[in-house]
């Protein structure tokens, strides 16, 4: 397929005009008559017990609607992962204790923001302070302070809300704060370090990173006294957010709709419920008024959870010649206050390394620990830029060690086209060796390598699904032929600066032969689109867009029947090119889509020709009453996951001034196979955006927390690359063609990034001739390395 | 324990210090309001308004220009840059009073008789934005920017758009639609 009409372009976006005009409205954007403000008190004290609180002083305040506490509330409990094992562990606000600085103890509505800020003041809350724990590796030890007591769901979870076959809730019990817990394993791991000629053992420690999405997180929430609620939130897809607010309020899903918005960045920080977008529909429901709740800078850094800091233990063995014969990986993730995504980490932090390195013996353990800390989250790439700093730091330190060739080396223990995965996953495309072979050759890696002093190569690699069958585990379109020949396209996707109205326009046009603009996107919001897995772990264009594909097609199958019955010809004699229906034979008779809605209401009924939809990812994988074949298991690895993996190579070169640390980047090659680039622009866009991120996340990027607190709340303290920081960056797409994706595509939104800070930090290391364990790489780690060296 | 009440507890405290009246009494804050004329994109605009209004939460609140955003409230980001007397300020901490009598252009004011501005165009050819929330400051700042180097080089470009942070795109896209804006407007 090579003469597409709007594949492998790069159109401009079809909202770009709103976007450059100011006229997009984001979440903080919307205000509804008669809104009200919510702001949330916040504990001073990373672990105490409430005693009390009064609120009588603030609720007398003019202007002050509401007051709210987290008896209030009550036990309404919520998190990412809430399944029989894992069940739900965090309250909207604390209700007997709270778990880290920062946390919410109670809520006011008032006519004015400052009305609300002014009322806080005036609430007194009563603590008893409880010693609190900070280091994930001394929470874990015996006579450690319990961050939680034993959680006693009071409802059902949400695996058995969404109909998932599973035992009955229980009580956690976490002990020694573990909050949870996962092992994989496969092969033998003791032969495969017998059989190795060199083992090579290693503890890396990953900071947290915030997301730093330039949006500050708001919400805005119209409880209707019909018993209907409106939210216009900052989201990455709409389906979590309405099925948590439904649940938390105890209302029907079909009864709360979430509004279409434009979100300013997510990078995987957005998907799950937050307190405050629960407080603001609460508070909207007492008050029977619009409230909008608008965290200020300082509280995203100190309240919304940051990326996830991981501690991880690597041994591997290799033969001489390089080839992996087991690795054993234990993974430490300081989960902060509250459980949330830890478990999906935990297993992502092992699956994402499986399609890059053929291992055949692994064991992976890994322990989620509670600590008196902000909770964290995911972020463009959940648990991969760890596991993957690990792994590929360990491996050059092993071709240093060993005299390898890291390009050899990997290349030697990469997989195939064609393997299947050790939980059933295959890897139908597959192009990261052309990924490797690309980049070397741009950057010069033979000519270069080893050559010049202080200049240093490294090599990054990631993976990332394309979607998985994660709730609500398939998306839905439907597009529908208006009087004037022209589609609205629905889909439930999250316009959050992916371009994914663009690229879903360009799927549905491309199918039905036409211009760009006969298909105007309607998308992201709950009570117009079909359900949608969303915009996460990068099932938006391999799902979506392949329901989107399809819902084209029906219609395409529509319009040509009615075509055929109204020119009285058969249909196989019919073809749609450039927006026009026309007989093989004879031109003249062509019709447009405008005759052919005509046609559908004046001569077949009223038929409003709409056409539908959906796709599955991992269609074998399912539940219904009886029926249950296993989803995969995060604790286990064991099932099948995914049905296509995009895959990232990335080479950097860098230069390091030996007398100040300071480094400069050369260059950084990104060779990316996304399988088939719907819109090439808006790709190139995706891994240079995640160059620049991983730029930051190398060298200046941490959340820093002392005594729990967030030190560096502010953008000056918190420093992300400016324009002033940007280096050569290359792009390569190598298109691998993914037989199940739409027209070929999968992901491309999430590996890039770990596969440049791989890069980038093996570069220094390369360069300095010494390993440094953990990010960021900053001036005084450098040094600090190159004088370890010297003495 | 006493740092977790100065760095936490009042952080909401530290914001009432510096944007919010009210600690000081509702009567002083209605008594204190006064009627400021701005001109606004070439209107002239009557508001009554705090005397520590910023400039943003005017535009934003009482003018209904949502063009410009609030993303640290600090002046660190660059997402509410509008232009007072032809210079980009960053108006979240910029005071309304002082921008009493000047001329006050937003990103609601480039477009003109239906047509976008040629920077505008730029933006949306060279795919210089992705989820767009800085893109209206970035845009104040390069118009700023090219009245006075109107044959930038890319990296005095690189420069003048230093203070605008953009966490989506890496920024080249928008040096490259500013740089060729630059070249448009010299033909």
């Amino acid at each position: 397929m090579t003469n597409f009409r709007h594949i492998k372009k790069g159109p401009r976006r079809t909202d770009g005009a709103l976007i450059v005009t100011g006229r997009a409205d984001f979440t903080g954007d919307i205000s509804l008559p008669g809104m009200l403000f919510g702001k949330i008190l916040r504990s001073p004290y990373p672990h105490a017990r409430i005693v009390e609180i009064n609120t009588e002083k603030a609720k007398k305040l003019e202007g002050v609607k509401e007051v709210i506490t987290g008896k209030d509330i009550g036990y309404r409990r919520f998190s990412f992962i809430d399944t029989p094992a894992f069940p739900a562990d965090q309250t909207p606000l604390a209700v007997d204790k709270v778990r880290f600085v920062g946390e919410g103890v109670a809520a006011v509505a008032a006519i004015s923001e400052d009305i609300a800020v002014t009322a806080l003041h005036l609430i007194d809350v009563k603590y008893e302070e409880l010693p609190p724990v900070f280091d994930p590796e001394e929470a874990m030890k015996d006579g450690a302070p319990a961050v939680h007591e034993t959680i006693e769901p009071n409802t059902t979870t949400a695996w058995e809300d969404f109909g998932i076959p599973s035992t009955k809730s229980r009580p956690y019990k976490a002990v020694n704060n573990i909050s949870n817990r996962n092992l994989i394993e496969y092969g033998d791991i003791g032969k495969g370090f017998e059989d190795a000629d060199y083992l090579k053992e290693d503890r890396f420690e990953i900071p947290s990173t915030s997301h730093m999405a330039m949006e500050p997180h708001a919400a805005v929430a119209s409880y209707q006294p019909t018993g209907k609620l409106d939210v216009w939130l900052s989201h990455m897809g709409f389906e979590h957010k309405r099925f948590w607010l439904a649940k938390l309020l105890d209302m029907p899903i079909s009864r709360v709709r979430v509004h279409k918005t434009y979100v300013g960045g997510a990078f995987g920080g957005k998907i799950s419920i937050f307190p405050y977008e629960f407080i603001a529909a609460y508070l909207s429901r007492l008050t029977l008024r619009p409230l909008k709740i608008t965290l200020t800078r300082e509280e995203v850094f100190c309240v919304c959870p940051p990326s996830r800091r991981m501690i991880v233990y690597l041994k591997t063995g290799v033969k001489k010649d390089g080839t992996i014969t087991a690795q054993q990986v234990k993974v430490i993730d300081d989960v902060g206050a509250y459980r949330g995504s830890s478990p999906t980490a935990l297993y992502l932090a092992h699956v994402f390394r499986n399609p890059i390195y053929n291992i055949p013996n692994l064991k992976h353990e890994g322990y989620g620990v509670y600590t008196n800390k902000l909770y964290t989250t995911a972020k463009r790439g959940h648990g991969l830029q760890q596991i993957v700093f690990a792994v590929e730091s360990q491996l050059d330190m092993i071709c240093d060690e060993l005299g390898l060739d890291k390009v050899e080396m990997r290349l030697k223990n990469f997989r195939k086209k064609g393997d299947t995965l050790p939980n059933g996953d295959m890897l139908r495309s597959y192009g990261l060796p052309e990924c490797l072979e690309e980049a070397a050759k741009k950057i010069g890696w033979r000519e270069k390598y080893g050559k010049k002093k202080f200049r240093g190569l490294g090599i990054g690699t990631a993976s990332m699904f394309s979607g998985a069958h994660n709730f609500p585990f398939s998306s839905a379109a439907m597009i529908r032929l208006n009087q004037d020949g022209r589609m609205i396209l629905y889909t439930g996707q999250a316009e959050f600066g992916n371009g994914v109205d663009t690229v879903m326009a360009q799927i549905a046009a491309e199918v039905l032969d036409c211009p760009l603009d006969y298909v105007i996107v309607n998308s992201g919001d709950s009570e117009v689109s079909p359900h949608d897995l969303g915009n996460w772990l990068s099932g938006g264009v391999f799902v979506s867009g392949e329901a989107v594909r399809r819902a084209a097609l029906d219609l395409k199958d529509q319009m040509l029947q009615h075509a055929a019955a109204g020119l009285d010809i058969p249909v196989e004699d019919l073809s749609i090119r450039d927006g026009w229906i026309i007989p093989g034979s004879d031109e003249s008779k062509k019709l447009s889509f405008s005759d052919i809605s005509r046609y559908g209401i004046q001569m077949a009924g009223g038929d409003p020709l709409i056409g539908k939809g959906f796709s599955k990812c991992v269609p074998e994988v399912y539940f219904w009453k009886g029926k249950f074949n296993k989803t995969a298991s995060l604790s286990s690895g064991k099932g099948r996951f995914t049905e296509a993996y995009g895959l990232t190579l990335a080479i950097a070169e860098v230069e390091v001034n030996p007398n100040t640390g300071e480094v400069e980047i050369v260059e950084v090659v990104l060779a990316d196979d996304c399988g088939t680039p719907i819109n090439v622009k808006s790709v190139e866009g995706q891994i240079m955006s995640q160059a620049v991120m991983g730029i930051g996340d190398v060298f200046y990027e941490e959340v820093k927390i002392k005594n729990g607190i967030v030190m560096n709340p502010n953008l000056l303290e918190y420093r992300v690359p400016t324009a002033n920081d940007i280096p050569k960056i290359t792009s390569i797409i190598v298109d691998s063609y993914e037989p199940n994706g739409p027209f070929g595509a999968k992901e491309v939104g999430e590996s890039p990034r770990a596969a440049a800070i791989s890069a980038i930090a093996n570069a220094i290391c390369n360069a300095i001739g010494e390993r440094i364990y953990t990010l960021p790489m900053t001036g005084d780690r450098i040094m600090e390395a190159l004088h370890s060296k010297n003495t | 324990m006493l740092a977790y009440h100065l760095n936490v507890l009042d952080m909401n405290l530290m914001n009432a210090l510096i944007r919010d009246r009210d600690l000081w009494g509702e009567k002083w804050r209605k008594t204190m309001k006064r009627s400021v004329l701005l001109s606004v994109n070439g209107e002239r605009r009557e508001v009554f308004i705090k005397p520590n209004s910023t400039l943003l939460e005017v535009l934003r609140d009482e003018l209904l220009l949502t063009g410009a955003k609030e993303a640290c409230g600090s002046g660190e980001c660059g997402a509410c840059t509008v232009l007072v007397d032809g210079k980009p300020v960053n108006s979240c901490i910029t005071l309304a009073m002082e921008a009493e009598g000047k001329a006050i252009e937003t990103i609601e004011g480039l477009s003109k008789e239906g047509k976008l501005h040629p920077l505008q165009e730029a933006f949306i050819d060279h795919h210089a934005f992705q989820c767009g929330f800085c893109t209206p400051g970035m845009i104040m700042s390069a118009k700023a920017f090219l009245k006075r180097s109107p044959e930038p080089t890319k990296e005095e470009i690189r420069n003048a758009i230093s203070g605008n942070i953009c966490r989506c795109t890496g920024y080249e896209n928008a040096v490259d639609a500013i740089l060729d804006t630059a070249v448009g407007t010299e033909k």
